[in-house]
């Protein structure tokens, strides 16, 4: 039976395209009448020329599957129902993202300087020196425009009453832009008709401005540009391959680069050294120069951290630039826009427990089965606890994780997540989903329009990574007005 | 900007242009092959062993101890993961390769390179029945083109083209020879005169370097081996000749930076080629020359490397800071 829309029932929370009332939210209608026209062979058509289109594209994410099976390609889940934004709400989000990051990258600068907002007690002083992404070597270091985290890909979350909430600022690696490129590639491949109703803002600028972003890190005119992978069972390098080939930049891995006793980064080509004047590096700061941090990686440079503090090369982002990414800093964020920008925040944090406080500790381990528990340092959705969903067993066993460690957690009450109408069978069923947008930050700030919409495919799930079972959507932002 | 090849990078086009010429010569020489035992009679001791002497898979297929069979053989040669240089081996490196440098080559053509291998992981075992074999293989042949046709029609022809063409035309080069040393090493001998059984054979070299059409077009006389060696190895018109071949790796070498020494290595090849009365050799001189030839190849194979792939780097001294100083004297564009 094709989809019927008044039998649509999001559970009384908010969906991204019915209102409560089982009509079609502003803007939607189009969308939804076309896909209510589809039969039920139509729409399969239509799913199966979209898996068709991912794997012919090669649009793939690798997930290590242990120690026996090793990493194993697989095809990028999608969801042929795309997700829709209006314009107007979009430009206020866009707003409170790029305020955000200023802060942000703000707050790093002058944790690796004067320390003003430790001293003025903004963040508590021991909580960013304790943290493990902080970063003594690069204390002193002044990055191109003061300017430290360049990509960042927030995680937008929205709860029942519409509020959209940042969930977690990705400061270090963020992932997923080739995917919300791709996502749109394979939309117009399978459903061209849907372009015609709306005006949709486009997406694929993202290779030129991330360009743009990394180009003016260096006082160059024309600066060599290569994108740094750990190589192909990197679970990103699909995206790393992506956004090198449209950049036209270079794409290397430790080894092809050599930093010379000139404290310059230099790469082996088929003409011989040519040198590096800006990275865009997809592997983690302790990985990045094994004669500073972790001395058996073979993902790295030796002699790398030396040729960024000489000034000679540009990292982006720039080490170190995690230690505003800690779940923990995280709570924080609101006192540091305040602090750094004298504004208020445009977009709210999700309410959080440090559980590094007694009296906050004390209720989270009270209320367990009512919240979210995270490490500080984990990204992927590893290592969390979704207390309603967990058994009794799991929640003892991090109660006593986190009296052991309490500065490692935060937790935050559960969210009810937004749900949109994704395809299960044939059958339009809420999920529930999240967005990362990505925000880029050089000379100039850009966002992308709309981002990476990420949805838990299993119903009731909140987990959206690709890793344990998540899908995604294309995300249109619309233009109404 | 200037894009810069990388040595890795050009390292692995290099393969990937080897392993997809590789595939398609695996699967024109099993079909080729197959074709010419059905035409022969069955007293003649002249089995599949000659495909394993032609893809150089003895070893792999000896550990094994199995009796050269067909269903053996073209198993070792299509689908066996221990064989290196089977079907679905070679796509899958192949695929590797690509994959490792897909940014260097038009989006799409990853597309292409990714359907031949699935293609291969789901139907190469048809190969295994006769009567299925040569619509396989047709199928493998039909997209290594496709991917061919593709990449010469849409890529930028810069340095990442060169290596992808010296790849497939040293490999190309390499083959030819093979298969030509193979017949000549193993003659088509029956108790009767084994004259028409030697026209069989070169027919079948013919084909499987899809030249026969061509040989009666630009020769224009019955097969025979003088004519035939003379042809395969020295027309520089034929696309599969070993003269087309180092036509074509000197032609992708002169676009590329520091070709000097693998230049050089190409044209003494070239040179020796155009002097050999290819034609007039016979039984061991034969052998000898295309001992030769195969030597050259590789040859050219190594000074690639050490020029490219793996090339000895003189690495900059301590020098002025900052970001603006000068630049050691090393390219920079």
């Amino acid at each position: 039976m094709p989809i019927v829309w008044k039998h649509y029932n999001a559970d009384g929370l908010w969906d991204e395209l019915i209102t409560s009332s089982g009509r079609a939210r502003p803007g939607a209608g189009s969308l939804c009448r076309n896909l209510a026209r589809l039969s039920d062979e139509e729409l399969m058509a239509r799913k199966e020329a979209a898996e068709l289109a991912i794997r012919s594209m090669g649009i793939t994410f690798t997930v290590y599957g242990g120690e026996d099976s090793g990493s194993i390609d697989r095809e990028w889940p999608f969801d042929i129902i795309p997700r829709l934004i209006r314009k107007r709400e979009w430009d206020h989000i866009r707003r409170g993202l790029i305020q955000r990051v200023t802060a942000l990258n703000r707050f790093i600068d002058d944790v690796y300087h004067d320390q003003k907002s430790l001293d003025d007690g903004v963040v508590p002083r021991e909580l960013v020196e304790k943290s493990k992404d902080f970063r003594p070597e690069c204390v002193g270091v002044s990055p191109p425009h003061n300017v430290w985290a360049h990509i960042c890909g927030s995680d937008l979350v929205r709860d029942a009453d519409g509020t959209l909430y940042v969930l977690e600022d990705n400061l270090r690696v963020p992932s997923g832009v080739a995917y919300m490129l791709e996502n749109r590639e394979v939309m117009k491949r399978v459903f061209p008709e849907l372009f015609e109703a709306y005006l949709i803002h486009p997406v694929d600028d993202y290779p030129d401005q991330l360009a743009r972003t990394l180009s003016s890190l260096s006082s160059r005119r024309r600066p060599e540009i290569v994108v740094l992978t750990p190589g192909v069972y990197n679970s990103a390098y699909f995206e790393h391959a992506y956004l090198a080939q449209s950049m036209a930049a270079e794409l290397v891995q430790g080894s092809d680069l050599i930093v010379g006793n000139d404290d310059r980064v230099y790469m082996r080509t088929i003409e011989g050294l040519i040198q590096v004047d800006v990275i865009y590096r997809r592997i983690d700061d302790l990985f990045l120069d094994p004669e500073v941090f972790r001395s058996d990686s073979m993902l790295g440079v030796p002699g790398l951290m030396r040729a960024w503090r000489a000034g000679n090369v540009a990292l982006a982002n720039a080490p170190g630039c995690g230690v505003a990414d800690d779940k923990v800093i995280y709570t924080y964020v609101p006192e540091i826009i305040r602090y750094f920008m004298g504004e208020d925040p445009i977009l709210p944090n999700v309410p959080s427990y440090r559980c590094v406080d007694k009296e906050s500790r004390d209720l989270v381990l009270d209320r367990l089965d009512e919240m979210v528990v995270k490490p500080a340092n984990e990204s992927g959705g590893y290592g969390m606890l979704i207390g309603p969903k967990a058994s009794r067993a799991e929640r003892n066993r991090f109660a006593r994780q986190i009296r052991a460690n309490p500065r490692n957690y935060i937790a935050q009450p559960m969210l009810n997540l937004s749900t949109a109408p994704t395809l299960i069978e044939q059958h339009a069923e809420p999920r529930h989903l999240d967005l990362r947008p990505f925000i880029l930050s050089g000379a100039e700030n850009y966002v992308t329009m709309g981002g990476l919409t990420r949805v838990a495919m299993r119903k009731g799930s909140i987990v959206v990574n690709s890793s344990q079972g998540g899908g995604s959507k294309d995300t249109w932002v619309v233009d109404l007005e | 900007m200037k894009h810069h090849t990388l040595s890795r990078t050009a390292d692995r086009l290099y393969w990937l242009g080897r392993y997809l010429e590789r595939a398609e010569s695996t699967a024109r020489m099993i079909n080729s092959h197959t074709n010419l035992i059905i035409d022969l009679p069955a007293r003649l001791p002249h089995g599949w062993q000659p495909l394993l002497d032609m893809t150089d898979s003895h070893p792999s297929f000896s550990s094994r101890n199995q009796p050269p069979s067909e269903r053996n053989v073209v198993r070792h040669l299509t689908t066996n993961r221990d064989n290196p240089g089977s079907l679905a081996n070679s796509l899958d490196f192949a695929r590797e390769n690509a994959r490792t440098v897909r940014e260097n080559m038009p989006r799409v053509s990853f597309e292409y390179i990714n359907d031949l291998y699935l293609y291969a992981r789901t139907g190469l075992s048809g190969a295994l029945s006769r009567s299925r074999r040569n619509t396989v293989l047709e199928g493998v042949l039909t997209r290594v083109q496709q991917i061919d046709g593709f990449l010469s029609r849409s890529m930028l022809h810069n340095d990442a083209w060169s290596f992808l063409r010296l790849g497939q035309f040293i490999e190309r080069g390499d083959m030819t020879t093979r298969i030509i040393g193979v017949a000549a090493a193993t003659p088509l001998a029956g108790k009767g005169p084994a004259e028409p059984y030697q026209q069989l054979q070169w027919r079948s070299v013919l084909r499987s370097l899809h030249a026969m059409q061509s040989y009666r077009v630009s020769v224009q006389e019955p097969v025979s081996q003088p004519l035939a060696l003379d042809f395969l190895l020295k027309n520089p018109d034929l696309p599969r000749s070993l003269a087309y071949s180092l036509d074509s790796i000197r032609n992708s070498l002169r676009r590329l930076p520091r070709n000097e020494q693998p230049l050089r290595a190409c044209n003494r090849a070239r040179r020796n080629l155009k002097q050999a009365d290819v034609g007039s050799l016979e039984g061991a001189e034969l052998l000898s020359f295309i001992d030769m030839c195969q030597l050259q190849l590789a040859e050219l194979h190594d000074f690639m490397g050490r020029t490219y792939f793996h090339p000895r780097l003189r690495v900059p001294k301590a020098g002025p800071r900052g970001r603006d100083g000068p630049h050691q004297g090393i390219a920079k564009c």
